[in-house]
């Protein structure tokens, strides 16, 4: 089954900035449809009064990392395709994968060392004699 | 009063500059001398190294197969095969697999290569029968081919 990897979002915005606009718009319209459609997101909406920092969209994801994203000036259909994108994301750093695949056993026969293919009385120490 | 355009008195400065040397600089932090702190020298730097990576990019799969080939001519070697003569029973028994996944089997999977290398002994001693003993004897067992449709 499929776990959504997005635990919550959080939309920081001043009611009164002009540049918070699309944010005020996107919670009028947009965020009752967004929260319907994503069931297993929590979408908290915090405004916080007066002139503050700038209108930020923050997702918290199951491995703890937390994403902020900044949607001033910024149309209601955009943060709804931004908080989409958070929503179909896992919270891995978005970095270079060096290599596609990974094991934690890349060996099953055992990885070689100089003396597999040696005669084994080079590894092999049998039982010690008893000094007599 | 509708205006179009900014007077002409008006100038704009530059306010980002200091990002947009950053943008350079992050990519030489790891050069050794002042490359690493200097935008000036840094751009040239920077420049040359994306250039080098991408050429590099061809030789980087010509470094990688040569590195394999070593490595399963040293493998086959410890089992008493030399190297051509290896792939070329490999194939001639219709084993296709390519270099990386032999250089991988010989290091994490011993006793597969083992078995592999007598694999291409046996078949190698087959076609010597074939060649010089060209009499009635029977056609080796692996040297049969199978045809896939």
């Amino acid at each position: 089954r499929y776990v959504r990897q997005l635990q919550r979002l959080q939309l920081l915005f001043s009611p009164t900035a002009a540049d918070a606009r699309g944010a005020r718009q996107f919670v009028e319209e947009a965020a009752q449809d967004f929260a319907r459609q994503h069931p297993d997101v929590v979408l908290y909406v915090s405004p916080h009064s007066g002139p503050g920092p700038a209108p930020v969209l923050r997702a918290e994801y199951l491995n703890g990392t937390v994403r902020e994203e900044l949607i001033a000036s910024k149309t209601s259909e955009e943060i709804v395709q931004l908080a989409t994108k958070l929503a179909n994301q896992s919270g891995l750093d978005i970095i270079r994968i060096r290599k596609p695949f990974h094991t934690d056993n890349p060996s099953i026969q055992g990885q070689w060392h100089p003396l597999t293919n040696k005669p084994s009385i080079l590894t092999v120490q049998g039982p010690r004699m008893q000094p007599q | 009063m509708v205006v179009l355009s900014a007077a002409r008195w008006v100038r704009s400065r530059l306010t980002d500059r200091f990002w947009r040397v950053q943008e350079v600089l992050k990519y030489a932090r790891h050069f050794r001398g002042r490359k690493n702190r200097c935008y000036r020298l840094a751009v040239r730097s920077v420049r040359r190294a994306f250039v080098r990576s991408t050429k590099a990019r061809r030789e980087k799969k010509r470094f990688l197969r040569a590195l394999w080939i070593t490595r399963i001519e040293a493998a086959s070697l410890e089992h008493g095969l030399k190297y051509p003569a290896f792939i070329s029973n490999l194939l001639k028994s219709q084993v296709e697999l390519n270099r990386k996944v032999l250089a991988d089997l010989a290091i994490y999977e011993p006793k597969t290569f083992k078995s592999l290398a007598a694999l291409a002994q046996r078949r190698r001693q087959e076609g010597f029968l074939a060649a010089l003993g060209d009499g009635k004897e029977p056609e080796g067992i692996f040297s049969r081919i199978v045809h896939h449709h």
